[in-house]
């Protein structure tokens, strides 16, 4: 793709970009709720916080909800899927972390045979990045998916009295034809100050994770007794799975309504830390103890997704900060490592 | 997309017949002549069985693909779709998904004799295999079959197995029965002949077989219990049987059957694979080098 154009968009003209985008469909930005950060509605510029660290909920809600009805079921009939009227929406202000999320997901659900809800939801939302810089939690720059290549349509780098902005797709470039009123050119001291932007930046994160091949530590190391005392304190509630920008599990239950002639088919997110995940029908349960659970989601997560060669896990540090047992995803592997 | 894997489609159940106190099997005939079109499929493919208003499970085909005539599944009661299904009749209407997973790779086996081991229900999937092999004849060796159950009660098919013991001129391929429970017709039938049928655990039948086995030209196809691979395994290592030439057809709990919905997910971290997509057939050289397979 011949994209990445950069183009510049004053800070004070930004009221009137978000209103463009206002044209293609619903904003939704980081808000500000209670002591943590959500992506929600929004009707004005102001409502938007774009200083924040990370939401609780990742932008995957978007695409397959936390729970939702995906057939219709006619006793004795047939199943059909549930028409649903694609929603136009902006997702403005992702950060490149989640943006590399949603583009491991792409592979999963757009893989042949392609979910049909999210190719639609996919197809009819703009994605927008916004630069950040790392807390103490942050590790994308390990998992290297602190730089979003791909995967936006426009990624906006704030520079303090203006965003230089990447266009990333064509859809990107359309929305920018219809700004040309109020964009403008960069020039090269703009691109060194996103060049120091990004140095400064770099410079910023306080924690590492050794991911030199990572797989295959994970691999010989699987039966070591250095996971124990983590998977000791695991609660085992799955908040890690819920909070995960790439974790993608779901579980299909049915139901049928009291009428007895109709019912629904529908989804929910599951976690493999529930006993539930790997048991069959007849008793056997391919992971039965919590230790089994617990290393099998850091051995997911220390896989390499095979087309974006990126890791599972894009070091956004949600599992560590909504942990409610206090386990560091960090400090459990670099202990796999031996580096604690 | 493609359709048919994604949304359950009509079928009509034809007929049941009882195979034992806990296992049924279905034939089946699509309600739609399109779906029944669009419908081909692989010896060791599976479907999703949708029972309306219950759910789906994975279930594999019983049947190989050059026998006309409505589809089978030997579906064993053992959970909640399971026995939901086991209280429908002749008439009723059900949901298929699929065909769906990796099936037996039949080109690759082709000019090999094929021993097949099957430990209880495992015989479901490789019924697919023996039909097919014996009704293509001339494009593989020999076919052997090593049966293993723990009583008569629980044996499938056992009037046929039993016919094939007693007139193996008739049969096209050589079968070996093993069982675990004394049984008065198992009893008589091994006293009369001790060369095909054995108590014990179905590596008893090893010593029977052997000198059928050629190692250098079988390939051998393995569906049982989980804990009977390790055994059936090491009997086969023994007997210098490469391992890509040792073909296993594996179980999960396989919600979606297309590689999305992550709880067949197995492997160690440099090499996960969805046991749905990526399987369910699988070689004992993945086993080898794909942790957790078996």
């Amino acid at each position: 793709m011949s994209f990445l154009r950069y183009v510049k968009l004053l800070k004070g003209k930004f009221p009137e970009f978000f209103d463009a985008l206002k044209k293609w469909g619903e904003i939704h930005a980081p808000v500000k709720r209670g002591k943590f950060y959500a992506f929600a509605k929004v009707d004005s510029p102001s409502e938007i916080v774009f200083e924040y660290n990370r939401t609780m909920i990742p932008p995957k809600k978007y695409f397959v909800k936390p729970f939702e009805e995906i057939m219709k079921v006619k006793i004795g009939k047939g199943y059909e899927l549930i028409a649903e009227e694609p929603r136009k929406l902006v997702l403005l202000g992702l950060h490149a972390c989640d943006i590399n999320a949603l583009r491991i997901l792409d592979n999963v659900y757009l893989d042949e045979p392609q979910d049909p809800y999210y190719a639609a939801r996919r197809a009819n939302t703009i994605i927008i990045g916004i630069s950040c810089e790392p807390d103490e939690h942050c590790f994308c720059k390990s998992m290297g998916a602190d730089y979003a290549w791909t995967g936006f349509d426009l990624f906006l780098h704030d520079l303090g009295d203006s965003y230089i902005i990447r266009v990333g797709s064509s859809r990107g470039e359309a929305l920018i034809e219809e700004l040309s009123n109020i964009i403008v050119e960069p020039g090269q001291e703009d691109f060194i100050k996103l060049r120091d932007f990004e140095l400064k930046r770099s410079r910023m994160f306080k924690k590492a994770l050794n991911t030199s091949h990572l797989p295959d530590i994970v691999d010989s190391l699987y039966n070591s007794d250095l996971w124990v005392k983590f998977a000791d304190k695991c609660l085992g509630c799955g908040s890690c799975n819920l909070v995960c920008p790439t974790c993608r599990c779901y579980d299909v239950t049915e139901s049928v309504d009291l009428n007895l002639e109709e019912g629904v088919r529908a989804r929910r997110w599951d976690s493999c830390f529930m006993r539930s995940h790997a048991l069959v029908a007849g008793g056997l349960n391919f992971r039965p103890t919590r230790l089994d659970r617990f290393k099998h989601r850091y051995n997911c997560k220390s896989s390499v997704e095979p087309r974006t060669g990126l890791f599972f896990c894009v070091g956004c540090g949600r599992c560590s900060v909504f942990c409610p047992a206090g386990i560091d995803h960090v400090e459990v592997l670099n202990t796999i490592w031996g580096l604690t | 997309m493609a359709e048919n894997l994604c949304i359950p489609k009509p079928a009509r159940i034809v007929e049941v017949i009882e195979m034992t106190p806990i296992e049924k099997l279905f034939k089946l005939e699509f309600v739609n002549e399109e779906d029944a079109k669009a419908f081909t499929f692989k010896p060791g493919q599976f479907v999703e069985v949708s029972v309306f208003g219950v759910g789906e499970a994975p279930i594999s085909i019983c049947k190989s693909p050059t026998r006309p005539g409505p589809l089978e599944l030997l579906v064993r009661r053992v959970g909640r779709v399971t026995s939901a299904l086991h209280k429908l009749k002749p008439g009723d209407i059900i949901g298929i998904r699929g065909p769906l997973g990796n099936g037996f790779p039949m080109e690759k086996m082709k000019g090999y004799d094929i021993l097949l081991i099957a430990g209880g229900l495992g015989m479901a999937p490789l019924r697919s295999v023996l039909q097919y092999a014996i009704d293509k004849r001339g494009e593989y060796g020999e076919a052997i079959l090593l049966y293993g159950v723990r009583s008569y009660r629980e044996a499938l098919f056992k009037e046929r197995v039993i016919e094939l013991i007693e007139h193996p001129e008739q049969a096209k391929f050589k079968t070996f029965l093993s069982y675990e429970r004394d049984d008065p017709v198992f009893d008589e039938l091994r006293q009369k002949h001790h060369e095909n049928v054995r108590k014990g655990v179905v590596t008893v039948l090893f010593e029977c077989a052997d000198p059928y086995i050629k190692p250098d030209k079988v390939c051998a196809v393995v569906c049982g219990p989980p804990i009977m691979y390790r055994f059936v395994l090491r009997e086969l290592v023994k007997r210098r049987i490469p391992p890509e030439r040792i073909y296993l057809t594996l179980e999960r709990r396989m919600k979606c059957g297309v590689g999305k919905c992550g709880h067949c997910i197995v492997g160690g971290a440099s090499s996960i694979k969805y046991i749905c997509k990526d399987g369910p057939v699988f070689t004992y050289s993945d086993v080898l080098s794909i942790r957790g397979l078996v």
